[in-house]
């Protein structure tokens, strides 16, 4: 063409050019359509609870609404106030479990109508569960023409769902569902109706691989050094036939069984994987946070590191097959499981990138590994710590503790964390405090004495730290956002239990006072079996309270950003209203204390393009919004609170977020208290209004 | 003195006897019920009797406190039914709301297992527990009078002065 025609069109594509860079961002940077959506427990395979959606943002938070809610009372035969689920959202539908009953349920994402629900009766063996109610959520799976929703029963039972009734897929399993009592290489005791072992964990699919850990009762006060053991499995998502399984405990002959002095490994048991699981598809590998051993607090019966006790496991998405391991905690003692969703980041660090797994930990800690070889990014040395003397028990020297990124929450207690309004208050605490033992991370239990120390006092074992509900990760800046109780305490201390409560040398438990087995909620709690004698306490009660008042100072939880290039608290804040225990209390009169935040375990954060969003667990009534609860929304970036807007009841579910017909919804689970289990769905109010 | 007015007499002071004790009784009575019917009723107008907490206690101690602890001090899933967390939890609400949480879930694993006055006498063991008053009357067991009794954390202002 000519010279002046070239011309021309060269100025037309420089014209076209300009005028594309300067369209409006929101016509150009359309979502991609999988953003939107959220197929995954926790958003994604990799566990980041993030979605990169901004509608709802710092400058319209305040504006949002009721949008529509779900009650569950009727999904079951009574209603639940445990609703900790977090619900799906794929093609416009909601799916997730609830009620007591742990029914999987179908909604329309616009409107919260109801489309399906499915419920299994188990009759006797749903009543023994040991993990019974609606659990924490399911898995959808699509080959691009078939979708179907799988989960798991209280009773333990893989079911397998037609997204779109709701009905059982013939081909699945046995009619629809898989017995997962059946095939996991060992017999369940005593029986398959009450053998103990379930799950309550969303199951995770990758590459058309199901796999389901397993979760036992709660273990303070076992009845029994021997129990069931909690193997992980993988199962082929379209038929339900077993693919590998993992020994989180090793059989005779493998990896790690001489970790089980004297045998032990034969019939110690749980050591389960009760949390989310992570999936890294293309590099094929699962990643595995297991729980403690039987016995949280005594391992006489158990002696040795016991693998994989408290260990982050890498398997073979394909088979099963153990690619490295990392014990955060040898010979576990502290109930010290590890709680939550090992998150997948591919982070930079001193220039050299690196695929990494990282996992928040009810001690504080955020252990941080090259997830291909198990590597640490920063050393995690192994460092002495005190030795006990409990009868029988046995002590690992050392114990493992990151050099970065430093602690994101308490561990150990010192008479520096104790309550500090007044000096009259501090003063108090230590009269309590002094009944106990103190000390750093890793302090062992004692047996409790009357006339001693009732128990190693402790903060970041038990309740944790960040627990079950775990942390988010932001993929676009590599930072963590970890939501930790800071102020949860547990006095560990050791007592012989009658024989007819367990038939271990030591359970939890305080001198002078009866053992009463330990049971959460939705056990069976031996309902036709005549309870013990009372026998009187021989010791007065220590409560563990400063009339009234927490015994450690605040902030009683917080929400902490962790730059994961660099290894460093970006920042942190209290998160949760000052309880109102606190800011009504007469000895406090008068004092300006900042905002404490809440002493609870359950709550999980999500991570947004701006935003990091949670609710608080309890409920406050102050000055700005009558008895309920917030749900809270921060600047990423800096941690100051841009939003907040009111939920009737306190959160029991991680908030989850996804754009249906162009407007963005944020869902969350609130039960508890006086308030049975709903889902809530908040969007901002529609243009017409 | 003849029986024709001796009868008379003697029904005549039966009858003012019978009034007199009536009088004596009846205002009582109504006081009860305006008691019990009061709409600025609350836990600290002495709802509950101690008998009836002591019979709580024991079935407390029976079917609860393995999982609320012996001291409703909670256990680590269970709450604490005393303390701040607790009534931040019920401030504000009703005696009837409480009870019907007991009522429809706990036990948890059965909560066939206890009769509705068994769970009134469990509820007056944690308003005891609690240190709210005791008083003359029981804690009754329908949802509709326990809808009248706040659950109020403090004890309410009494002689409000009034309006201007």
């Amino acid at each position: 063409m000519d010279h002046q025609k070239f011309a021309r069109r060269n100025r037309l594509l420089l014209w076209v050019t300009v005028v594309l860079i300067c369209v409006p961002v929101p016509l150009r940077a359309q979502n991609h359509a999988k953003d939107k959506e959220w197929p995954s427990y926790a958003a994604d395979l990799a566990g980041t609870r993030y979605r990169p959606l901004d509608q709802i943002n710092a400058s319209n938070f305040n504006e949002l609404e009721i949008s529509w809610r779900f009650n569950t009372d009727n999904l079951g035969n009574r209603p639940e106030y445990k609703l900790e689920g977090t619900p799906l959202m794929v093609n416009g539908v909601l799916y997730t479990t609830a009620g007591s009953r742990r029914a999987a349920i179908a909604l329309d994402a616009a409107t919260g109508e109801l489309l399906w629900v499915h419920g299994e009766h188990e009759g006797a063996r749903g009543a023994a569960a040991p993990r019974q109610l609606s659990g924490r959520g399911l898995a959808y799976w699509s080959d691009g023409k078939d979708e179907r929703i799988l989960y798991v029963t209280p009773g333990f039972r893989l079911v397998c769902l037609d997204a779109k009734t709701g009905s059982r897929i013939p081909t699945f399993g046995d009619g629809g569902a898989v017995d997962l009592k059946l095939n996991d290489d060992q017999i369940i005791e005593p029986d398959l109706t009450t053998g103990e072992i379930g799950v309550q964990s969303a199951p995770v699919i990758g590459r058309d691989t199901i796999i389901i850990g397993a979760a036992f009762r709660e273990g303070y006060t076992p009845k029994s050094m021997r129990n069931n053991k909690g193997y992980v499995r993988g199962f082929d998502v379209r038929t339900g036939r077993r693919l590998w399984i993992f020994h989180t405990i090793p059989k005779k002959g493998e990896f790690g069984y001489d970790t089980w002095l004297d045998g032990s490994a034969e019939y110690t048991g749980n050591t389960g994987v009760w949390t989310q699981i992570t999936v890294d598809e293309q590099l094929g590998l699962v990643y595995l946070p297991v729980e403690s051993p039987t016995g949280d607090f005594y391992g006489g019966h158990r002696r040795g590191n016991n693998l994989f006790g408290e260990s982050l496991v890498c398997v073979d998405l394909r088979t099963g097959q153990r690619k490295w391991h990392f014990q955060l905690v040898h010979h576990p003692l502290w109930d010290m499981d590890i709680s939550s969703a090992p998150i997948l980041a591919d982070i930079t660090v001193d220039g050299k990138p690196i695929k990494a797994v990282a996992q928040p930990s009810k001690q504080g800690f955020l252990y941080l590994f090259d997830r291909v070889t198990g590597k640490p990014v920063w050393p995690i040395p192994e460092q002495p710590v005190t030795v006990g003397s409990v009868p029988g028990e046995w002590y690992s020297p050392t114990q493992p503790i990151p050099s970065k990124p430093p602690a994101y929450s308490r561990n150990g207690v010192s008479v520096d964390d104790l309550i500090d309004f007044t000096p009259d208050l501090r003063k108090k605490a230590e009269g309590i405090t002094a009944k106990y033992l103190l000390g750093t991370v890793f302090t062992p239990p004692v047996v409790s004495q009357i006339n001693g120390a009732l128990g190693t006092l402790t903060l970041g074992t038990a309740s944790g730290g960040t627990n079950w509900p775990g942390g988010s990760y932001d993929p676009e800046t590599h930072i963590a956002y970890i939501y930790a109780c800071n102020a949860c305490l547990e006095p560990i201390g050791l007592v012989q239990p009658p024989k007819e409560v367990s038939d271990m040398r030591y359970v939890y438990g305080t001198a002078g006072q009866e053992v009463k087995a330990v049971h959460g909620p939705g056990e069976n709690a031996g309902a036709d079996a005549p309870m013990p004698p009372q026998k009187k306490a021989a010791s007065e009660y220590v409560e563990l309270n400063v009339d009234g008042l927490p015994l450690v100072k605040p902030p009683y939880g917080t929400i902490t950003a962790i730059n994961l290039d660099k290894g460093e608290i970006v920042w942190q804040i209290a998160h949760g209203e000052t309880p109102d225990l606190v800011r009504k209390h007469p000895a406090l009169h008068g004092l300006n204390i900042p905002r404490t935040g809440q002493e609870s375990y359950g709550v999980g954060t999500l991570v947004t393009k701006t935003l990091v969003i949670a609710g608080e667990s309890q409920v406050t009534t102050t000055a700005d919004h009558p008895r309920g609860a917030m749900l809270r929304a921060y600047d990423k970036a800096t941690g100051k609170e841009v939003g907040a807007v009111y939920m009737p009841g306190p959160e029991s579910g991680s908030p989850m977020t996804y754009i249906v017909n162009g407007k963005q919804y944020i869902v969350i689970a609130i039960s508890g208290g006086a308030y049975s289990g709903e889902y809530i769905a908040y969007a901002l109010p529609s243009a017409t209004e | 003195m003849n029986s024709r007015v001796a009868i008379p007499i003697l029904v005549i002071s039966a009858m003012a006897g019978a009034f007199n004790v009536f009088c004596w009784l009846g205002p009582r009575a109504s006081a009860q019920e305006e008691q019990q019917t009061s709409e600025s009723q609350s836990v600290w107008d002495g709802v509950y009797t101690e008998e009836q907490a002591k019979r709580g206690q024991g079935s407390y101690q029976k079917d609860c406190s393995i999982c609320h602890g012996d001291r409703l001090n909670g256990t680590g899933e269970a709450p604490a039914l005393s303390g701040g967390r607790f009534f931040a939890n019920w401030n504000g609400l009703t005696l009837g709301d409480l009870f019907e949480r007991i009522r429809k879930t706990m036990p948890q694993d059965k909560p066939e297992r206890l009769t509705r006055r068994e769970k009134a006498d469990i509820l007056a063991y944690i308003l005891s527990f609690n240190k709210f008053p005791a008083g003359k009357n029981e804690l009754r067991q329908q949802t509709e009078w326990l809808k009248l009794i706040k659950f109020e954390e403090s004890r309410p202002e009494r002689n409000r002065p009034s309006q201007p």
